[in-house]
């Protein structure tokens, strides 16, 4: 054994992340890290890379020296190398300078760098990882799974012959998914020559195509760990998720919903863009419909796609008017208001208030000879605060001074005000707490009774088997599975579907080249 | 559910209403303790040199110009757009109006409303490299500001030109109501109007927006590009009407007028933006340059007519501090201290990239 952890536990406050983890990796294997969202996985990357500081009593030994957790410095310094999601490159430099960089180039005279001689070490490190591209071209230029193999060439750059830990982080979530077997590839030939390798991965095709031993983490604990040979899929997916399968009733992807006369709100045709390659979709008035999928699935570009952020190709069609691609404010004039998912980046005015952040989508009902009534403006916002029960000092304070729940809250406001027909929800209650969680549960349903079809994209089980009338599960750029409303659609039951869904990489190489996706 | 809401809503009513009776804040009104400090320093120190009703007319009058091109940087740095080509579109303007009243029989009023065109126009040629070929607002301009100048070298042959004017022309950039000089009225019903668009009208709520956020702005439904392009073309209309307004107080083109303008313009409105309402505003920035303007004055005054590097000194420790203010108070765009930094010196080029990886 090369890497061994023992008794890792770790706490924020009174919430245990980690309880007495214990974990082994050998040289020469590859060992998968497997567990839901919240289940303690990438709180255990971040303490083997020193970023949290474990709580007392953990031990780690690599090769039989210990080292010290929760320090970057001992972790580099004893062995281990990590690749991390979103393997920090710099895409204008060339691939050389990137995997330099941090490292000593060599010099020449006055310090001069010799650049043939780095390009060959550099040339030797790609080849390692099986890529073969011009040293001299710009990150910016390479496929994303090349980008990954040069974050795994810079990650085995600094050590020479020696032998490493290299611990991958997700490296296949970003990928399309023809380029997963290459990277696949790469780190099947790090294993031959001897380093070892923790991979943490949501893909569990993917785990069970490359892994030799699995470890499954499931509410900070060890929910076991085995050989590969030990389980098959759905063995794998009972472990992660922690209870025996109940059969479900499975509605097959194609079947709709009958008997409803209504035109939908939204219909959505063979939509292309982002992660998705093919969707068909429709919401009906008062419909909530649920979107489900793991990272990388699509279900993170579904809201873009619909409410403009990212062009589309294929048919959106809401409320009976076609919608051209990347235009959002016509999108809004068509009937669809939608709440973002990353509420920092697409949602919030940092600099306005939480009034002007609420009107700022529709200022036309607020305006008198030319100006926006305040007054008008202000009594609207209250009314507001108050059927959202949104916490704030007032319509005029600074929106940063609000809670995250509320700033969400703000931005429901912002859409419902437009009064829209459709509302599309990427990750509505995310990072926000119990409370207000359940205030916009309960505001999604009042708007459902109003007639406002719903479109719920969410990586929260819970809220989809709770809200959805039918959640789509998605897979590879595609929906993969139809979920009906019952009785036995759980939580779990969703859980599972993602899992099971996500296509295994052999298959996904067939299916996204006769798609000819970009 | 009402009986439970209705306090907290209660509160908040009250709490927006307090909001008003509001002692004046050490921060938000920084630049008025400042203007007021000056005037008791330099009173105390010149009482019969600073205190004296020239000495306010002096101040007033060299000001408006400056106070307009002021005006001219906020309009576009509101919606997070640098407008760096002021200075020169000033200067543009100047030595265009001498030229055509030169070379031409065209009446002033004619001159000076073709000359604002052009200069709108010139705006509008930014917004387009800005918007539409996706350079950085702080390149394009600084660029065009360049094009500008050769233009202007071209027109002059580096030579002063004088034109010839009507007395009304004149008139109109020298002459006073009640004391106050023409110009300052000039410059506060540019300050009305403005005042009137951004902070009263959806338009200038939408320009905030972009400003804060641009992605969020574009979803919301707002025209980011449109409002960014626009904002290029208000600015360069505004910045040619203070070279109007120069011509109409000095007269002719020195190829030394232009970027001495542009940087205490920018100073007023980065340490403007951090009064009142802590965001760039109209009425921040002319109190910020009117307290730097008396500064300037005192310490001139002091030193004698052998301080002529006080005022650069002066402008540039204001920009500074001005801009570590506004920094630290997130007053500049969207974020904290980093962030606005960063916003200063961005290339929007890399940020697309980085934004398409996402």
């Amino acid at each position: 054994m090369t890497l061994r952890i023992t008794r890792l536990t770790k706490s924020f406050g009174a919430q245990i992340a980690l309880q007495g983890v214990d974990l082994a990796v050998a040289y020469g294997e590859v060992h998968a890290l497997v567990g839901q969202n919240g289940s303690g996985k990438s709180t255990l990357i971040k303490v083997l890379s020193g970023y949290h500081q474990p709580d007392p009593g953990a031990e780690a030994e690599l090769a039989g020296r210990p080292f010290q957790l929760g320090s970057a410095h001992a972790a580099t310094a004893a062995g281990l190398r990590f690749v991390h999601q979103d393997l920090a490159l710099v895409l204008q430099l060339s691939i050389l300078d990137n995997v330099m960089l941090g490292r000593t180039y060599p010099l020449g005279l006055g310090g001069r760098i010799r650049s043939r001689v780095a390009a060959e070490r550099v040339r030797g490190y790609l080849h390692q990882v099986g890529v073969d591209a011009d040293v001299r071209l710009p990150v910016a230029s390479l496929s994303p799974a090349e980008r990954s193999a040069v974050a795994i060439a810079r990650a085995l750059s600094d050590t020479g012959a020696e032998r490493l830990l290299l611990v991958l982080d997700e490296p296949t979530a970003a990928l399309p998914s023809d380029d997963v077997s290459r990277l696949l590839d790469a780190v099947r030939r790090l294993r031959e020559e001897g380093h070892g390798i923790l991979l943490v991965s949501h893909h569990l095709g993917e785990v069970l195509d490359i892994a030799d031993h699995i470890t499954v983490l499931r509410d900070g604990r060890v929910a076991a760990s085995v050989r590969r040979s030990e389980v098959n899929q759905r063995g794998l997916t009972e472990l992660i998720v922690g209870h025996s399968l109940v059969p479900a009733e499975v509605v097959s992807h194609g079947q709709r919903l009958a008997g409803l006369a209504q035109e939908p709100v939204l219909r959505i045709r063979n939509l292309r863009g982002g992660r998705m390659t093919c969707l068909d979709l429709d919401v009906l008035p008062g419909e909530i419909v649920g979107v489900a999928g793991i990272t990388g699935s699509g279900r993170e570009s579904l809201a873009s796609l619909i409410t403009g952020g990212l062009p589309h190709q294929g048919q959106v069609e809401v409320a009976g008017t076609m919608l051209r691609p990347g235009q959002p404010h016509r999108v809004l004039a068509a009937g669809a208001a939608g709440v973002p998912g990353e509420r920092a980046r697409l949602g919030v005015f940092p600099n306005l208030s939480v009034r002007t952040n609420m009107t700022i989508s529709l200022l036309d009902r607020h305006r008198r000879l030319g100006r926006i009534d305040r007054r008008g403006e202000r009594g609207e916002i209250l009314d507001w605060i108050e059927r959202l029960g949104i916490v704030t000092q007032g319509p005029d304070a600074p929106i940063q001074s609000l809670s995250g729940g509320n700033q969400q809250k703000v931005l429901v406001a912002r859409a419902l005000r437009t009064r829209p027909k459709l509302l599309v929800l990427d990750d509505p209650t995310q990072g926000i707490d119990i409370g207000a969680r359940a205030q916009i549960h309960e505001v999604v349903q009042r708007c459902a009774a109003d007639g406002i079809g719903i479109l719920l994209i969410s990586t929260d089980s819970d809220e989809l088997a709770g809200l959805a009338d039918r959640i789509l599960i998605l897979a590879g750029g595609r929906c993969a599975r139809v979920l009906r409303r019952g009785p036995a659609v759980t939580a779990k039951l969703i859980d599972v579907s993602q899992l099971e869904a996500s296509p295994e990489p052999a298959l996904a190489g067939l299916s996204a080249s006769s798609e000819g996706e970009p | 559910m009402n009986a439970m809401t209705a306090t907290p809503v209660e509160q908040a009513r009250t709490a927006a209403r307090s909001r008003y009776f509001r002692l004046p804040g050490l921060r938000r009104f920084s630049a008025v303790y400042l203007w007021a400090a000056f005037l008791i320093l330099f009173g105390w120190l010149q009482f019969h040199l600073f205190f004296t009703v020239s000495t306010f007319q002096v101040v007033f009058s060299q000001s408006a110009v400056t106070a307009v091109l002021a005006l001219a940087f906020l309009v576009p740095l509101t919606a997070d757009t640098y407008d760096l080509s002021i200075g020169e579109m000033m200067s543009l303007t100047i030595v265009v109006i001498n030229w055509l009243t030169l070379h031409t029989r065209l009446p002033i009023g004619v001159v000076a409303l073709l000359t604002v065109l052009m200069c709108a126009v010139i705006g509008a040629i930014s917004g387009f490299v800005v918007v539409k070929l996706r350079v950085n607002s702080l390149i394009a301009t600084l660029g065009m500001s360049e094009v500008l100048s050769s233009v202007q070298l071209y027109i002059s042959q580096d030579h002063q030109v004088a034109g010839s004017f009507s007395n009304l022309f004149v008139d109109v950039g020298n002459d006073k109501v009640l004391g106050i000089p023409y110009l300052d009225l000039y410059m506060i019903a540019i300050a009305l109007v403005l005042w009137f668009v951004l902070e009263q009208t959806p338009l200038g709520r939408r320009m905030f927006a972009v400003g804060g956020n641009r992605d969020a702005a574009r979803l919301a439904g707002i025209s980011a590009d449109r409002i960014i392009w626009g904002s290029l073309i208000a600015s360069a209309a505004i910045a040619s009407l203070a070279g109007v307004m120069y011509t109409a107080q000095v007269g002719a083109y020195t190829s030394d007028i232009g970027q001495g303008y542009l940087f205490p313009a920018l100073a007023a409105v980065f340490f403007g933006a951090s009064q009142l309402s802590q965001r760039p505003n109209v009425w921040g920035t002319l109190i910020a340059y009117f307290a730097l303007a008396f500064g300037i004055q005192g310490l001139t005054l002091q030193f004698g007519a052998g301080a002529f590097w006080v005022s650069p000194l002066f402008q540039g420790v204001a920009l500074i501090g001005a801009v570590a203010i506004a920094s630290s108070r997130g007053a500049l765009g969207g974020g904290g201290d980093s962030r606005a930094f960063r916003r200063l010196f961005r290339l929007r080029v890399a940020a697309s990239k980085a934004s398409d990886q996402r």
